[in-house]
């Protein structure tokens, strides 16, 4: 099964690197979509099916812990899994989202990060109802 | 404390460049300030236990290297991917630096970064004194990163 991966960056230089990193990682893709901040991640996940959130936090108009929110307050994106990639160093901010059931990656990052947290958290998802 | 400080920013800094954008730098604390005219500053601000701002001025030289290094590609990149890469840069040390100061459970907002002008460089120089300062060799340039906290000097 290949998945829908939803992107949501404001810099469009870590979104490419994060796509590089998904495509070398060997996890499958069916569709990738960007967004450059949380309420365009939002519009994205009403329009299509979103398997896998990717977000960074610091983001202007919307940002990531808020885009989290939104999803986890509505019932048809709930469960969708999502990992938090940022430069974020507050550890009473990261166990915030830790506790909204998202994983964390922290940048700077390495390919292989981005594989392992991936495959973890997509064998975990599989049951997610449709 | 003040050199355990400039230490623990020196590290930072790189630490990320290397991780980032594979590029290996050097602390040259005894040199000049960077010449301006050659450099792209970028810069971000941050708001919590205490505000500021972190600036960043790079050879211009050395930037088309290091958004290509970042993205991963051989081919040029355009000007708009250099700013965005180098804004990223500034936003993952600012990222990186902070708690190790202030502690890890404290929380910044920390607000998106920006390109500086030239008009606003000079500005910038006397816009109070840094809190910390750290100026490195790259291999093909020099970038300075300046620290400034609200309140402290």
């Amino acid at each position: 099964m290949a998945f829908n991966i939803l992107i949501v960056d404001d810099s469009s230089v870590m979104r490419k690197i994060i796509i590089k990193s998904l495509r070398m990682s060997g996890v499958p893709i069916a569709e990738l979509y960007e967004a450059s901040n949380g309420k365009e991640g939002l519009d994205l996940v009403n329009q299509h099916w979103i398997d896998l959130v990717i977000v960074d936090i610091n983001m202007s108009v919307m940002n990531g812990e808020e885009m989290i929110d939104h999803l986890r307050e509505n019932l048809e994106t709930s469960d969708i899994p999502v990992i938090v990639v940022s430069s974020e160093g507050s550890e009473t901010r990261v166990e915030r989202m830790k506790n909204q059931g998202a994983s964390f990656i922290h940048k700077p990052f390495t390919p292989e990060t981005i594989r392992d947290t991936v495959k973890k958290v997509m064998e975990g998802s599989n049951e997610r109802s449709i | 404390m003040r050199d355990q400080f400039k230490e623990i920013f020196y590290q930072v800094v790189t630490d990320t460049l290397e991780a980032l954008a594979f590029i290996f730098s050097f602390p040259e604390d005894q040199r000049d300030t960077i010449d301006y005219d050659s450099a792209l500053t970028t810069s971000v601000s941050f708001t919590g236990p205490f505000s500021g701002k972190l600036v960043m001025a790079i050879s211009k030289q050395v930037v088309p290297g290091l958004a290509a290094n970042m993205l991963g590609v051989d081919e040029e990149t355009s000007l708009p991917q250099q700013q965005d890469a180098l804004k990223e840069v500034v936003n993952v040390i600012c990222g990186n630096f902070l708690p190790t100061i202030a502690g890890e459970h404290e929380i910044f907002t920390i607000d998106v970064p920006g390109v500086i002008s030239n008009a606003d460089q000079a500005r910038f120089l006397h816009d109070g004194k840094p809190t910390s300062v750290a100026k490195i060799k790259l291999e093909s340039g020099q970038a300075d990163f300046y620290l400034f906290i609200d309140g402290r000097d």
